[in-house]
């Protein structure tokens, strides 16, 4: 079979790739098959890539200013025409206020996971692979984080550093990397006796080229997933620290302490704490199918192999 | 992974119970209250106390304010005037230093024992000596634990003479003579509670005058006796068959801890309560637009306002003091953030206190503001910082503000706190722009013209740390006027002399006075003659009625 004659689906599934780049290629091609097939990840993906364009074109999409609003004359009022989600209790634009606290949101996430998973991702390889008392004192440190509940740790991390969203998000990874890294453990054990590694060690590389070469990629597709999975959970914390006012500061539109200052007029006035609440319910609906759709997709166990 | 799949298995039934909660409060029983009987819904979680010696807090004071009497009480049809309580007519000597109260005669406490002069001075002995909070009321004027049994004396059975330090204006006695601090008490159902103490160096004396007792318990002569208070649950006032004065009509007043605006709303609607004390903004409206309802409100003795500290060296400027209060759109939030619980007020004295200036010449002009913030060499404006308390509605009108002002090109950082850590840095001095509200200690102007315009000395460590004091702001020529009013005898000069000093404030005090608090009640329509007066301890039961 010549090269031309092939489609390029064909060539991605060949079992007999002629370069390690096709090889890649086509693992990434099954992969995401594998992942659109499930049509409610697929929905989940979406939601979140809406959610990284509103935040990327906030200043295009806001009708209004976040910031600035018309407390004479349009203190909440109900969604319609003019304010499609209504106006909160200083006259802003709710749907404005979403958008915006969309890059809060995201600039959570992305930060916590950012900080949190490679924390995680090391402790875990490197206890999984020294053993012995490096493993025993990382662990027992990792076992005392995980003995506080999130929200509770979060919360005695902002008191001690002060309020404000900077220190919410230091807060809320210090307190979300110990399962990482006991994930990132348990993946570790798997390998590190296998024939490859030996294999490695015997041609004389360094235990920390192995661990950061040869064991912590194949712990990062389940690390994904948990992470992807986290998301939600990181979310939920944010807006948590938000309404309970250790989060993001006036003005700024954070979407719990939306709520917050929503929930005194949530008899006559729903909108102004229920918009902020569907905003958060969707994104971690959607970060939730994502993680679900990733783990069916990049699981090796999975079924289709 | 595993909190996170517990959660999610959990969480249903987590929704499900906390629905059957909502349920189960949201279907009360359907029964009216009692026709002799008036059920407040009212937060009354600050009462620690029912002792007049030691309580300073809001709403033992409507307590105590019914259940004792004072030698003198506030006429709430013209507050800056007293009228007689138990005393039934006073004289003060040529020098201003005696004043000589002649008690109504054949009056009696609700325990049955008659009210005497010896009462009178026993009660004032009895707070003087115990010190408590609010004690400061009655020592200002010279009473010590070593001379009140010679300075608060009973002549005879029927006269009481009070001999103050200094020649003060005898409206400011006789207006701190109407706080609760002056009820008087029954010495002899009191003694037989007293215990014994073994005199220290903190204590000096043999007794703890009932302390202990009076605590939870009641000796006074008002119109209503307080016949049982549960923390944090409910209050019980009873008529009390001796009074004096014309009887209640209200067999008993029930007073229940309910903190939401919204329960307390519901309840209102579906007649659990017949007054509901701490509706908010959005729910005061519900309350208004009902038919069955009611609504009735008076201006209180609190102010609110944003307080600049002259330590910052921008906000020193006059020109930036001034600007500041062209800075707040005071239209706009007291159409709606305020609207109801306040009313815009520029000065700091209340409204209806003796003296009181009625003049709101401020408004929202960021052209002007721009104008003294360029005259301050400001004219790109400067960053500051904002101590606020994550209350509303301080916390709604410092968001306000911080728009209005980014107007003008002034940056406001808000720093949220709770009310302990924001009042810490403030009562250090530690802020740029703080936003609080006072109360009055008692009813007399000298109260708000001491914590505004009075601070005797500027230094870190002054033993007198008035609010002008608290921002730092120098006025030896002001402190002077106020120690000066204070002794004026002639009560219209004494008015001119507070309107004054609030005109000077208001053209150059570093603080941008916002509004006046009004407390408002909800009321069930068959509710007659509620009404509430200018201070909590002047809301009177005694004329109430239902249909």
């Amino acid at each position: 079979m010549s090269q031309a004659t092939m489609t390029r689906r064909e060539w991605l599934l060949t079992d007999r790739p002629q370069s390690r780049l096709q090889a890649r290629l086509g693992r990434a091609y099954v992969t995401w098959r594998r992942f659109t097939a499930n049509w409610l990840a697929v929905v989940g993906m979406l939601i979140i890539m809406g959610l990284i364009l509103i935040a990327l074109f906030a200043p295009l999409l806001a009708p209004y200013s976040p910031y600035i609003g018309d407390l004479a004359g349009k203190r909440l009022l109900p969604p319609g025409a003019g304010h499609w989600l209504g106006t909160d209790d200083q006259g802003r634009d709710i749907l404005s206020r979403l958008i915006y606290g969309s890059r809060l949101t995201l600039q959570v996430v992305v930060l916590v996971a950012v900080i949190a998973a490679p924390i995680g991702l090391l402790v875990g390889t490197v206890a999984g692979y020294a053993g012995g008392w490096l493993d025993a004192v990382l662990m027992r440190i990792t076992d005392i984080f995980l003995a506080f509940p999130k929200l509770v740790l979060a919360l005695a991390f902002v008191a001690a550093l002060g309020p404000g969203i900077g220190n919410a998000i230091i807060a809320i990874a210090i307190t979300s990397w110990p399962p990482y890294a006991r994930i990132a453990r348990a993946e570790t054990l798997t390998v590190r006796n296998s024939d490859y590694i030996s294999a490695v060690r015997l041609m004389g590389a360094s235990p920390w080229r192995i661990v950061l070469r040869h064991i912590m990629p194949l712990c990062i597709s389940s690390l994904i997933v948990r992470v992807t999975l986290d998301m939600a959970g990181i979310i939920l914390t944010a807006a948590g620290l938000g309404f309970l006012g250790l989060g993001a500061q006036p003005p700024l539109p954070e979407w719990g302490a939306m709520i917050a200052s929503g929930r005194r007029f949530i008899l006559d006035q729903w909108w102004v704490a229920a918009m902020p609440g569907f905003a958060i319910l969707i994104v971690s609906l959607g970060f939730n199918l994502l993680g679900d759709g990733l783990r069916d997709a990049l699981d090796p166990r999975g079924s289709s192999q | 992974m595993m909190m996170g799949k517990m959660n999610a298995r959990f969480r249903p039934r987590l929704a499900g119970a906390a629905l059957s909660m909502l349920f189960l409060a949201g279907s009360p029983a359907l029964a009216d209250t009692p026709a002799d009987t008036l059920v407040q819904a009212w937060a009354i979680d600050d009462t620690i106390t029912l002792d007049p010696a030691e309580s300073f807090e809001l709403s033992p004071a409507e307590f105590i304010g019914n259940a004792y009497d004072m030698l003198v009480r506030l006429d709430i049809d013209d507050t800056t005037k007293v009228k007689p309580g138990i005393a039934e007519s006073w004289e003060i000597s040529d020098d201003g230093l005696t004043y000589t109260f002649k008690l109504k005669p054949g009056i009696k406490f609700a325990s049955g024992n008659p009210i005497t002069a010896e009462d009178v001075a026993w009660s004032f002995e009895r707070v003087v000596k115990l010190d408590k909070s609010p004690a400061f009321i009655l020592t200002q004027f010279g009473l010590t634990g070593d001379n009140v049994t010679e300075k608060a004396k009973a002549v005879d059975e029927g006269t009481f003479v009070l001999t103050v330090d200094k020649p003060y204006a005898p409206s400011f006695v006789l207006n701190c003579l109407t706080a609760t601090v002056g009820a008087v008490l029954d010495k002899k159902l009191v003694m037989e509670h007293a215990e014994a103490k073994t005199p220290s160096d903190d204590y000096k004396y043999d007794t703890d005058f009932g302390y202990a007792w009076m605590k939870t318990n009641y000796a006074g002569s008002g119109p209503f006796k307080i016949r049982d208070w549960r923390a944090n649950e409910l209050v019980v006032l009873e008529r009390n068959d001796n009074y004096y004065g014309e009887k209640p009509a209200l067999a008993r007043v029930i007073y229940r801890h309910v903190k939401e605006s919204a329960t307390q709303r519901l309840m209102l609607e579906a007649g659990d309560v017949d007054v509901a004390r701490n509706l908010e903004p959005g729910d005061l409206e519900a309350v208004q637009k009902n038919a069955d309802l009611a609504s009735t409100s008076a201006p209180k003795g609190t102010v609110y306002y944003i307080s600049l500290n002259q330590k910052n060296e921008n906000l020193a400027k006059p020109e930036v003091r001034e600007a500041f209060k062209y800075l707040v759109d005071y239209d706009a939030i007291g159409a709606t953030l305020i609207k109801g619980i306040g009313e815009i007020h520029q000065t700091y004295q209340v409204k209806g206190v003796l003296g009181a200036l009625d003049s709101n010449p401020y408004k929202f002009d960021v052209a002007k503001a721009k104008e003294l913030l360029e005259k301050a060499g400001l004219k790109d404006g400067f960053s500051v910082t904002f101590d606020v308390r994550n209350t509303q509605p301080v916390t709604g009108i410092a968001e306000s503000f911080q728009q209005t002002a980014g107007q003008a090109g002034v940056k406001i950082e808000i720093i949220p706190g709770d009310g302990k850590q924001t009042l810490t840095k403030y009562r250090a001095r530690n802020h740029d722009m703080y936003i609080g509200q006072w109360g009055m200690d008692y009813w007399d102007p000298n109260t708000n013209a001491d914590a505004f315009t009075s601070n005797p000395d500027n230094s870190d460590d002054a033993a007198v740390k008035s609010l002008a004091w608290r921002n730092a702001w120098d006025i030896p020529e002001l402190t002077k006027q106020v120690q000066a009013a204070l002794l004026e005898r002639d009560n219209d000069k004494r008015a001119e002399m507070y309107q004054k000093l609030q005109q000077e404030a208001l053209d150059t005090s570093p603080f941008v006075m916002i509004f006046q608090q009004i407390e408002v009640a909800g009321l069930r329509g068959n509710v007659k003659n509620y009404r509430l007066g200018p201070s909590f301890d002047s809301n009177p039961l005694a004329p109430v009625s239902k249909e």
